[in-house]
């Protein structure tokens, strides 16, 4: 589904991604994992077009530069790390604008389709009783939520997660990524995340992606990615004993 | 009704001052020295003179306040022998001059001024009709007459004056009014022992008060007492020829339309003449410089105008614009186009040449047949 | 909570068009000059009658006070009022900073210097002769918005409270020195440029009613259409690209039409601060952050402060009349402490 060929991108002199590959296919959730500043979240944004880069992403054979925005949208989604908010608006308006690439003319109202599109979204993520909140009064984890509720209303083919529960209690971790395996059911869709908890990478993902400092160290299944040499080249310390001995605290 | 309009006076000049001051949310920017400042002043001066009911002049020169005093020695006021004015100088032929300036600071200077340096327009003016213009050194930003004074460097004005440049040309007197200039700018002076006089006019009388103070500064008591005669005689002249006037109304204009309506009231230069030459100015209600209502000049029917807008040779000249402007084809003074345009200050600056300005605007009204 | 329809329905735009128009009436009733109800209603009347008729305009002191000297003043101080209020609704959406608008960003001084270079050299457009003013206006609105919005983008990336503030702060100070130095070299000028930086919505005609409706329907129509748009970067501009919008295209669209908006107003009636940004905060806490509602409220809302303003300008101190902006700014100042502080407050919290 997704293609990306020798993707490199640059913030002035420092190579922040350099020359990764990667591909996607339908029903997959790809777990990109890493240590911090290794360029995982710089992938997913160069995929939506949020910065320069060189290489080539392809979306089912088709240039993602080329796309229109609104095309892309249709089949690209992305939820991001947090949601600064800085005015009231209600848990539907901001889940309603995930219908943006939908809309038809400039004057247009919300047709059938999108409030169907929009009440499946909030029904999905439980946050139909809270549609007319504020997001100022909203808690993280309901934040989160509410914007996942608006990239299920985009309806995407392929949505990608930037640590989708970063600050989440354990609750929420366990429900979004339950939202998420989910919706991953229905036919045509595929995952890319980016996440830090290599527990949760393990549990939930169909590939894996190991990258440092820009480029990519292994990928494949996740158990060969995660297997316990590599990520103690990656992080520098033995991994698997650190799990166990965090693990051994609750037995 | 006097008091409020103090008030609004007092209120308008602060707002401007803010206005000018906080340039950066106005726009304005520290740009505004001049005509701001003025309107300012004038709004503020005319304040001043409010409070010492403005009419008697003689007595505000004379009054405890000190402002406008001038420092009396009895032999030097039988010597000038200047009836009914204060003279402001004590002057002994190669003695020290001891002057008190228009704040009452006095000032001691060993013998005449031979290089000055004048910072407002009036002070360079009053030097160049005593005849004192070659000891002019430095002079103000916005001095402009006469075409001479052009040629003398400038030393910049307001904030920006240049102390330095002013200390390199070594003057033993710097001339400046009270609005424009800081007080540390003022200390930073003294210190280098350049002498700062006050000249600081409210009005006519103020003026002869200036003109007989540079004169002491600048040794030449005999050629400004020449001067301010002169300028009496032209108004006693005019005054006379005058009469009880014929009770018309005029209506100055200080700023045209398109900028916002500005115009002269009471307690302003153009206020006191028209008195002198028995017209009614339609805004003595209003203190100094104020920006009035168009309305207001359309129902006040002015039966004369003069402007002092400026006019730079493009589009309609300042007569022709007010008597395009729409809806003010009732005034009357539009309907018999009795527009006069100043463009040369005569009736704005503290200078010799309001008496020409007097003059101008007796010629526009009455004629200058007889 | 409230529940909020997304638009507002036909008689709440009917209100609102109400309130405006009842608001008008009022500031063309009263004024410096007492001219009797009925005389404003005839003359108005026969105005009407005469354009329609192409007979005779009335004449006449109260005639010609209505019409020549309050009518066009209140309806363009209504235009201006509505545009500078839609341009900071833009603003606030497109930055997602409650505290952006033309004054406080620096756009306004911008403004005015375009429009002071314009009288200190006589810049003209051929066959319109105000348009020079009006025309280096936009001009360098648009850029002094390009300017301030790639620093503050370079500085930290996005468009944050403080960042915009101080670059605002330090590019209204640069713009004024920048008008001395011109100032300095059209000395002769001097007394044009002061009065005009003054601002003044006195002495306005139809052709100025003209401009500035034109312009508040070209660039008020780029708004109002672009809505969601606004909705989107209101919650985020990341946001917005991930659900589709062309950040840059629509960025640089409603950034034309604000200088647009800015220019025009600036041109016409001087630097009036704080009606762009007060309004739209206020009409946000009554009809909630969507622009499908705050755009049009705002425009009503900016048409009836301003024109509230400027009767209180014109005869509180009557004859004398208070330069608008301080009215402006006398109320703004207060709310936009009042903003900051709750903003502060939120962040915190």
């Amino acid at each position: 589904m997704l293609e990306i060929k020798k993707l490199t991108v640059r913030f002035g002199e420092l190579t922040v991604v350099d020359g990764l590959d990667l591909t996607v296919e339908e029903g997959q959730w790809l777990m990109i994992v890493g240590p911090n500043g290794a360029g995982k979240s710089t992938v997913l944004n160069a995929v939506t077009q949020g910065v320069p880069y060189t290489g080539q992403i392809l979306f089912q054979g088709q240039d993602v530069r080329r796309m229109k925005s609104v095309q892309r949208a249709r089949c690209i989604g992305m939820l991001a790390q947090s949601h600064p908010a800085a005015y009231s608006f209600s848990v539907e308006e901001v889940v309603s604008l995930g219908r943006y690439a939908y809309s038809a003319g400039l004057l247009s109202g919300r047709g059938d389709e999108d409030e169907a599109a929009v009440e499946t979204a909030l029904e999905l993520t439980g946050m139909r009783e809270q549609r007319k909140q504020s997001v100022l009064t909203l808690s993280g984890g309901e934040l989160q939520r509410t914007f996942l509720a608006q990239a299920f209303a985009q309806d995407p083919q392929l949505l990608l997660l930037d640590e989708p529960t970063n600050h989440l209690d354990l609750i929420y971790q366990k429900q979004v990524f339950g939202m998420i395996s989910d919706w991953l059911k229905r036919p045509g869709k595929a995952v890319i995340s980016v996440v830090h908890d290599l527990s949760l990478a393990k549990a939930c993902g169909t590939g894996a992606l190991l990258m440092d400092r820009g480029r990519c160290v292994a990928r494949g299944s996740v158990s060969e990615v995660l297997a316990p040499e590599r990520l103690e080249q990656v992080y520098r310390m033995d991994v698997y004993a650190w799990m166990r001995g965090l693990l051994s605290q609750w037995s | 009704m006097k008091r409020t309009r103090r008030l609004a006076a007092i209120l308008i000049a602060a707002l401007l001052a803010a206005l000018t001051a906080c340039g950066t949310q106005n726009g304005s920017g520290t740009a505004p020295e001049t005509a701001s400042q003025a309107a300012v002043s004038e709004a503020a001066q005319a304040e001043e003179n409010g409070s010492a009911d403005g009419s008697a002049q003689a007595e505000e020169n004379g009054s405890a306040e000190g402002s406008a005093q001038a420092a009396k020695t009895e032999s030097a006021q039988e010597e000038a022998g200047q009836a009914g004015e204060a003279g402001s100088a004590q002057t002994a032929e190669n003695g020290p001059i001891t002057v008190m300036d228009m704040t009452g600071r006095e000032i001691t200077l060993e013998e005449p001024a031979e290089k000055v340096v004048a910072l407002t327009a009036s002070d360079c003016e009053i030097l160049y009709a005593i005849g004192a213009g070659d000891a002019l050194v430095g002079r103000g930003e916005y001095c402009n007459y006469p075409a001479k004074v052009l040629e003398v460097p400038s030393v910049q004005s307001g904030a920006d004056t240049n102390i330095e440049q002013i200390l390199s040309l070594e003057p033993q007197v710097l001339l400046m009014s009270t609005m424009a200039q800081t007080e540390e700018q003022v200390a930073q002076l003294e210190a280098a022992g350049v002498h700062v006089v006050v000249s600081d006019a409210q009005d006519i009388a103020g003026v002869y008060t200036a003109i007989e103070l540079i004169g002491a500064l600048m040794g030449k008591d005999a050629e400004a007492a020449e001067v301010i005669d002169g300028m009496k005689s032209t108004f006693a002249d005019l005054q006379e020829k005058a009469g009880e006037g014929s009770g018309k109304t005029i209506y100055f204009e200080v700023s045209p339309l398109q900028w916002g309506l500005w115009a002269a009231g009471s307690h302003t230069f153009m206020d006191e003449i028209a008195g002198m030459l028995g017209l009614t100015n339609c805004f003595a209600d209003v203190e100094g410089w104020a920006e009035v209502s168009e309305e207001q000049v359309l129902e006040r029917d002015p039966d004369y105008i003069l402007t002092i807008t400026q006019y730079y040779g493009e589009g309609p000249t300042p007569e022709e614009e007010i008597l395009g402007r729409s809806g003010w084809e009732n005034i009357t003074a539009v309907q018999n186009k009795a527009i006069l345009n100043l463009q040369n200050d005569e009736l704005s600056r503290p200078a010799p040449r309001l008496a020409e300005g007097a003059q101008m605007l007796y010629d526009f009204v009455y004629g200058s047949g007889d | 909570m409230r529940t909020r329809s997304d638009r507002f329905s036909l008689w709440e735009y009917a209100l609102f068009a109400g309130i405006t128009l009842a608001v008008l009436c009022l500031c063309v009733c009263v004024g410096s000059v007492n001219v009797p109800l009925r005389e404003t209603l005839t003359a108005v009347a026969e105005a009407l009658r005469a354009l329609v008729l192409h007979r005779e305009r009335p004449s006449g002191l109260g005639a010609a006070i209505i019409l020549s000297v309050r009518i066009p003043r209140v309806l363009c101080v209504a235009l201006v009022g509505a545009s500078l209020a839609l341009a900071g609704a833009a603003m606030q959406g497109l930055l997602k900073n409650a505290l952006a608008d033309g004054s406080t960003l620096g756009v306004s001084s911008g403004a005015s210097l375009g429009a002071v270079i314009a009288i200190a050299f006589g810049v003209r457009v051929p066959f319109l002769p105000f348009a020079g003013t009006t025309a280096m206006a936009i001009l360098f609105a648009f850029f002094s918005l390009l300017i301030i919005l790639g620093l503050a983008y370079r500085m930290d990336c996005s468009f944050s409270t403080n960042t915009i503030i101080l670059i605002g702060v330090v590019f209204s100070m640069f713009v004024s020195s920048l008008m001395s130095v011109i100032i300095t070299f059209a000395a002769d000028r001097i007394q044009h440029i002061t009065f005009w930086t003054m601002g003044s919505l006195q002495g306005k005609n139809y052709t100025d009613v003209l401009l500035t409706g034109a312009a508040l329907l070209v660039c008020g129509s780029v708004i109002f259409s672009r809505w969601r748009e606004l909705n989107a970067f209101a919650v985020g501009e990341d946001n917005a690209r991930h659900i589709g919008v062309n950040v840059r295209r629509v960025r640089l669209l409603i950034l034309l039409a604000v200088s647009g908006l800015i220019g025009v107003c600036v041109s016409v009636g001087g630097t009036i601060g704080f009606v762009g940004l007060v309004t739209p905060h206020a009409v946000r806490l009554l009809a909630g952050p969507n622009h499908r509602r705050l755009l049009p409220a705002s425009l009503f809302g900016g048409a009836v402060f301003l024109m509230l303003a400027d009767l209180t300008a014109r005869i509180l101190l009557n004859p004398v009349e208070l330069p608008i902006g301080v009215v402006t700014s006398l109320v703004g100042a207060v709310v936009f402490v009042i903003i900051f502080y709750r903003s502060r407050k939120r962040v915190k919290g």
